[in-house]
């Protein structure tokens, strides 16, 4: 889950890393008391969960209280990248000096956090790395140790800092190592860090991705998914415990993984257009698969549903009997097509032939699209 | 013989008194599995399915010489369960546990190497040596004996894969989910490692997906150490850019520009290996590569 540049910044702030002053507005007049509170000039900042935001004019500096009300009207009727801005922030504007890349994240293959720091800062850490390797200073930390100021010190030196900037920026990375750590972070990234006038180091964003498996050790954050999932039907999806995934098609897709959900995406998509992409992972009971049925049948014009299950961890014969019970309820009159297969198969095949589902019992699911096409034409 | 697990491996099972703990563990035994104990804590003496359950793993290894470790535990449940079992001298552990936080997976699996314990997983649907045994939840009758090592990313296309070779006649040696979390204990070279050396596969056959850099490192272990034919497949050639589809190691991070199924595709086929487009596809280029071979 990603967190909002004001949730950074709150984080960033009792772990000790130096943040500037900065408050919230949704509206207007609303940014315009704060920007008079706070002294002018000040940033109006979108918080949106996206980068890019200077480029979109998300990000602009304004110098009289005019300009603060103008800005915010304009900002909280944007959309960045899809997301609609709902809030700004408003902040002192700070003269630095020079800006620094610093970031921790996972290096996935080796399985260890990577600790990253560059001389060069403001734009993306993969533009830095693409323009000017030579800047970027990256160290593998073993999990069990983690980021000794030593080896924080070595890194600052080998991007050229010295004496007491080198210490500030050192206790600056050991510290988003901490938090990196302590918020089961996938990323924890400071772009840019700037060297004020005064020569103090101050983290001018705040990037912070938290691990969604981690969600239930930092309840204490009172993180809604409602404001950061845009898509009503993937939201939906998330509430149910299920990935969905809105497509621009109109074959709902049900899958018990993501590989088969994936491959029948592929599949559906040489001849038809699914019109999302749906995964239970392996939580599939009656009720799920009810639910699932009335997600996927939410999408306006969807025409046909193909099931694709297998019974490993998942008991496909109760998952039917949702599936059943909805098309009853509910009267479900489009073709649906399921191919369910492993623990338990034949039990399920009778369950979803009862509703007058398709069953194809043949392993390949590209038997059961072609399936699936001939329903669609009235062949079958 | 087979890589891993055979019909002699004693197993446990961790978190058996659970609802999977105890549905797997009749389908591992109806396998053939050589399950000597089960562990949960707070519930030693009771027995399920005919095997006695124990308070912690070291019991189990001190009364019935466990080697192994299958977990049916919850996610939050996996850390000190894995350690346990690595303390009290298990070698190989299956971690099919999903949603496992992932800095949890990175303190298990430096743990575990630093011990020179081998754990797959997490979210991995197991491992089956066909007509022997298997760790894991992966329905046996979608397996059929024979000579094609199967590595899948992806629990449910590790099962559609071997279930149209078999239709067509190509059983397996071993098929083995190494789960498709964005870290996982055992990476995928590592397995084509084992399988290079085990006298009972002739093929190994790969089953990857958008995300990550498995099959990108898997093409330059090929390059350097196969000499056994390989075959690929690669989902989610269709899958939108920056979304999460499923679990979240498949996504494609489209500001990386690393990690999309195209990109997997083209590695592998640099260093020779057949790459199918979609699941029945593997079939074909199986039978292609076996003719030649």
């Amino acid at each position: 889950m990603k967190l909002f540049e004001f949730e950074g910044n709150r984080i960033f702030r009792n772990e000790g890393i130096p943040v500037p002053d900065f408050a919230l507005a949704s509206t207007p007049e609303e940014a315009a008391s704060r920007a008079q509170e706070m002294g002018l000039p000040v940033m109006v900042k979108a918080q949106v969960l996206t980068g890019g935001r200077w480029l979109a004019g998300g990000v602009v500096l304004a110098d009289n209280l005019d300009k603060v009300r103008d800005e915010a009207d304009r900002i909280l009727g944007m959309k960045i990248s899809g997301f609609p801005v709902k809030q700004v922030m408003i902040a002192p504007k700070v003269d630095s000096v020079r800006e620094f890349y610093a970031g921790v994240t996972i290096d996935e293959y080796r399985g260890n956090p990577l600790v990253i720091l560059s001389a060069e800062g403001g734009v993306s850490i993969n533009q830095i790395a693409a323009n000017r390797p030579e800047s970027v200073v990256t160290r593998p930390v073993a999990i069990s140790e983690g980021l000794l100021p030593s080896m924080a010190k070595q890194m600052c030196h080998e991007v050229g800092l010295r004496g007491k900037e080198l210490t500030k920026v050192a206790t600056i990375l050991v510290s988003l190592y901490s938090v990196f750590r302590k918020y089961d972070a996938l990323v924890a990234e400071i772009n840019p860090l700037v060297q004020t006038l005064s020569g103090e180091f101050i983290a001018l964003d705040a990037k912070i991705e938290i691990d969604d498996s981690s969600l239930f050790r930092h309840a204490d954050l009172n993180l809604s998914i409602e404001s950061r999932i845009t898509n009503p039907l993937e939201l939906k999806g998330k509430q149910i415990g299920v990935t969905y995934v809105e497509l621009d098609g109109d074959v709902a897709v049900i899958a018990s993984g993501a590989g088969l959900g994936m491959a029948s995406v592929d599949i559906i998509n040489q001849k038809l257009k699914p019109a999302n992409f749906l995964e239970t992972g392996g939580a599939i009971t009656a009720d799920l698969m009810y639910k699932v049925m009335d997600l996927v049948l939410q999408k306006k014009g969807v025409r046909a549903v193909f099931i694709n299950v297998y019974g490993g961890i998942n008991p496909i014969h109760e998952g039917a009997k949702g599936v059943v019970k909805y098309i009853q309820e509910h009267n479900v009159t489009i073709p649906i097509v399921a191919k369910a297969l492993g623990n338990h198969q034949e039990e399920t095949w009778e369950i979803f032939r009862s509703a007058g589902v398709h069953v194809v019992t043949d392993v390949a699911t590209e038997t059961a699209v072609e399936k699936l096409v001939e329903v669609l034409e009235g062949k079958a | 013989m087979s890589i891993l697990l055979n019909k002699n491996t004693r197993v446990l099972v961790q978190g058996i008194t659970g609802r999977a703990g105890r549905v797997q563990t009749k389908f591992m035994l109806e396998y053939g599995t050589n399950i000597v104990a089960g562990v949960t804590p707070g519930k030693g003496g009771e027995v399920v399915e005919g095997v006695p359950v124990y308070n912690t793993p070291q019991e189990a290894v001190e009364k019935h010489r466990a080697e192994a470790s299958v977990f049916f535990v919850p996610p939050a449940g996996v850390k000190e369960a894995a350690i346990q079992n690595i303390d009290a001298g298990i070698k190989l552990i299956v971690v099919v546990t999903e949603h496992i936080p992932v800095h949890d997976v990175m303190e298990i699996r430096e743990y575990a190497m630093d011990k020179d314990v081998r754990i797959i997983g997490p979210t991995s649907p197991g491992i089956i040596t066909v007509g022997e045994a298997k760790m894991g939840i992966m329905p046996g009758r979608m397996f059929t004996p024979g000579r094609i090592g199967l590595i899948s990313r992806s629990g449910t296309l590790s099962y559609e894969v071997s279930g149209n070779l078999a239709k067509a006649g190509y059983g397996q040696s071993t098929v083995v989910g190494i789960g498709a979390d964005p870290v996982v204990f055992t990476n995928l070279p590592d397995i084509l490692r084992l399988f290079e050396k085990d006298p009972d596969t002739d093929l190994v056959v790969i089953v990857g997906e958008v995300g990550g850099v498995q099959e990108e490192s898997a093409a330059e272990f090929i390059d350097r150490w196969m000499t056994k034919p390989v075959v690929a497949y690669i989902t989610g050639l269709t899958a939108p850019e920056s979304k999460k589809m499923g679990h979240a190691g498949a996504i494609i991070h489209g500001e990386y520009g690393k990690g999309t199924s195209q990109g997997k595709v083209a590695a592998l086929k640099e260093v020779g290996v057949d790459v199918a487009r979609f699941p029945a596809e593997v079939v074909e280029l199986v039978k292609k590569r076996l003719q030649t071979a």
